[in-house]
């Protein structure tokens, strides 16, 4: 492996890009991290340029001003919509805003690795790589959830369930590159407790106005399983005047509705593995993503694998950064002589 | 000490040989995505499993076609008199009115004749067959409410894997997913499928799962592979004895897997004798032939038109309604599988596919009108 300090003198800066459904993040070698929201929009017409004052936005400021835009969220379940022309633009579109504001130096090549949900390496890899290969001299593609498993050097007996907007990954980690075996994709992730709240909302409230934006919004702020000693109370419009709704019961349902084809197939995932190996994973089940923000998620799983044994599951530290800072490790680790040939 | 610190740098040794075969399999993955990878896998092969099934097959065949003959052992030659001397008061054309759904947003292209094959003529209908040009479900009025469609392949059976890594059953699966979603936009029928994600479906549970779910009609997706030759073409193909030895080659292929034992031919052989499903299969073979070959053409001028065929493919053989295998593409080819791995050639595929289903489903009604 060719030292680091050398890999310096060429004047190269390493990104790890984690592109996801719900946001993307960058990490470059030069200590930058930066995320955004997976959206991209143009103004629809003259005026609305005038407007926003800007050709493209992305992410939150996108979503801001969507009415005056043609807004798109590309990777939906994680894989480029290629052949809708909007999606694959704006897949090009949010990496090069990400590499952007990794701020590389002129002239400073770009060797990045780019984490993806694992279905889309499937099927959609040459996309990716299209889409990506325009704003950097050299990349390659991994799966998402073991680009976490690397930057946490969970190489051996860990099991990384990354819990995505798309889907929710699982992948098994025994001291070699994850094979397909390795590796399950489930689609009842971030999105679908989106639909779901927005249902039980919609079912509840007839008469108060939100959209599926809103609804988001409340999932991220107060998701969570089992019990919590708290009041969820959000303001919604009823006949134009703001009106206090009690979403507690929703939320914890449309964030139940995930775990138990979450439980299912974490055990299906055990079971299969090596018999003398699953007590060590059970051990080492780690939660990714937005996901693992929920709160009580991990000790849900942790409790619900219990009659399957003593196990333990936790949460990485920094779900928006952990798969881009894995892509980011395997980047600066690659010997450069295996970038030179791609 | 000196013990410890030889364990911690024994650990540490082994983690770096560990990272290191990690990155050296990152970076062949992405090599054999740019298609500069290792050889391509070829497709899975049991030989003995595979040499039990079509000697199995070819014999039930064999038994049946002496049945025909000699009208002894499975099919009783009696119903072929009631049914050929059903007054002919057509119901009303229930499978063609509605079947017009949105098929202008479908590529419609003049019909052709596709690759000639032998007639059908493996059972005591053939006289029917041959005379009206009414097939005997439209005869019967009887409606196409479920489509049953079979993304070949999946979970522990990956099929055949291209240069690029790219796998049959990942590309079946997703232009399996398109194929319905165009499908239920007509709103018209009932649209299932044999599995919607990456598992591992035995040929007999399929057939079971068209049983169960009283389909009406079942189509299967594959992809073919042809090392030899840098070709790619599209196939057709519907339940039937055949002497061509590629097509047997693949219908060995394709049967991997089966878990029928020797004793449930003799039940599923029986159903040869049904002249509908022979016949309904045959026109639908040739309508998604047609249509998935002509517009594919539009995009690739060197693909070859391998025609409709029969075979003795197992997942065939036990569906009892009009069912085809279609190898909508051809993984060994290079270009071709740079473009399956693009989403807008698999929607087309899927969109072609869909474009055949509503022209088989069609001719039912003109077959009614010029009847009339």
């Amino acid at each position: 492996m060719k030292p680091k300090d050398e890999q310096k003198e060429d004047n190269v800066l390493f990104v790890g890009i984690d592109l996801g459904t719900s946001r993307s993040a960058i990490c470059s070698s030069n200590g930058i991290q930066e995320w955004i929201e997976s959206y991209a929009g143009w103004p629809k017409d003259f005026i609305a340029e005038q407007v926003v004052g800007k050709p493209v936005l992305f992410g939150a400021e996108a979503l801001q001003h969507r009415l005056s835009l043609d807004i798109c969220r590309p990777l939906e379940r994680g894989i480029i919509k290629e052949g809708i022309e909007s999606s694959e633009r704006a897949v090009k579109e949010i990496i090069r805003h990400l590499i952007d504001l990794a701020k590389p130096e002129p002239a400073q090549k770009i060797h990045a690795v780019v984490g993806v949900p694992a279905d889309s390496l499937k099927v959609n890899k040459l996309s990716i790589r299209r889409a990506v290969a325009e704003y950097v001299h050299t990349l390659m593609v991994v799966s998402e959830p073991f680009a976490v498993a690397y930057g946490m050097n969970l190489l051996n007996d860990a099991l990384i369930i990354d819990l995505g907007a798309g889907t929710i990954d699982f992948c098994i980690m025994h001291g070699t590159i994850p094979s397909e075996e390795d590796q399950r994709t489930i689609f009842t992730a971030g999105d679908y407790i989106d639909e779901q709240l927005f249902n039980y909302l919609i079912e509840k409230y007839p008469n108060s106005k939100f959209n599926k934006n809103m609804v988001r919004q409340f999932k991220e702020k107060f998701s969570f399983v089992r019990e919590i000693n708290e009041q969820i109370r959000v303001e919604l419009p009823v006949n134009g005047k703001p009106v206090m709704h009690d979403i507690k019961d929703e939320i914890r349902r449309a964030c139940e509705s995930i775990l138990p084809s979450l439980v299912e197939t974490t055990t299906e995932m055990i079971a299969r593995f090596d018999p003398e190996f699953q007590m060590k994973i059970k051990n080492n089940i780690v939660l990714a993503g937005g996901g693992s923000l929920i709160r009580g998620i991990a000790e849900y799983l942790q409790n619900a694998l219990k009659e399957y044994g003593t196990c333990k599951v936790t949460c990485v530290a920094e779900p928006l950064f952990a798969g881009g800072d894995g892509a980011l490790k395997l980047a600066q680790d690659m010997p450069s002589k295996y970038w030179e040939t791609l | 000490m000196f013990h410890g610190v030889m364990i911690s740098l024994f650990t540490a040794k082994k983690e770096f040989k560990i990272r290191q075969d990690m990155l050296r399999g990152v970076y062949e993955e992405n090599l054999s995505i740019l298609g500069r990878g290792r050889p391509a896998l070829s497709r899975r092969r049991s030989f003995l499993l595979k040499g039990i099934l079509l000697s199995a097959v070819f014999s039930a065949l064999a038994i049946l076609m002496l049945d025909q003959h000699t009208g002894s052992l499975f099919v009783p030659a009696k119903p072929t008199a009631p049914i050929s001397t059903i007054p002919v008061r057509l119901p009303p054309a229930s499978v063609s009115a509605k079947l017009t759904p949105e098929l202008d947003k479908y590529p419609l292209l003049p019909a052709v004749s596709v690759t000639p094959e032998d007639a059908v003529n493996a059972s005591e209908f053939s006289a029917i067959m041959n005379s009206r040009n009414v097939s005997l479900m439209r005869m019967l009025g009887l409606k196409i409410k479920t489509i049953m469609i079979d993304a070949g392949h999946g979970g522990s059976s990956s099929g055949t894997t291209g240069k690029m890594g790219t796998k049959e059953k990942d590309i079946t699966l997703d232009i399996a997913k398109k194929l319905k979603a165009h499908l239920i936009k007509s709103d018209l029928h009932h649209v299932l499928m044999t599995r919607e994600d990456d598992s591992t479906v035995p040929l007999l549970d399929r057939v079971t799962l068209v049983r169960e779910a009283k389909a009406d009609l079942f189509i299967s997706i594959h992809l073919n592979y042809l090392p030899k030759k840098n070709t790619n073409i599209i196939e057709t193909y519907y339940f039937g004895s055949s002497d061509d030895k590629k097509t047997l080659k693949l219908a060995e292929q394709e049967n991997a897997g089966s878990e029928y034992g020797l004793s449930d031919f003799r039940e599923v052989v029986e159903m040869l004798g049904k002249t509908m499903k022979l016949q309904e299969s045959k026109e639908f073979a040739e309508s998604i032939q047609a249509l998935l070959f002509l517009n594919s053409k539009k995009h690739d001028e060197d693909l070859q038109n391998h025609g409709v065929k029969r075979a003795p493919f197992v997942v065939l053989l036990g569906v009892d309604v009009p069912s085809v295998l279609v190898e909508v593409s051809c993984l060994s080819n290079p270009e071709e599988e740079r473009r399956l791995n693009s989403e807008s050639h698999r929607e087309n595929i899927a969109r072609y596919l869909a474009t055949g289903i509503f022209d088989y489903l069609n001719k039912g009604a003109r077959t009614y009108e010029a009847k009339r």
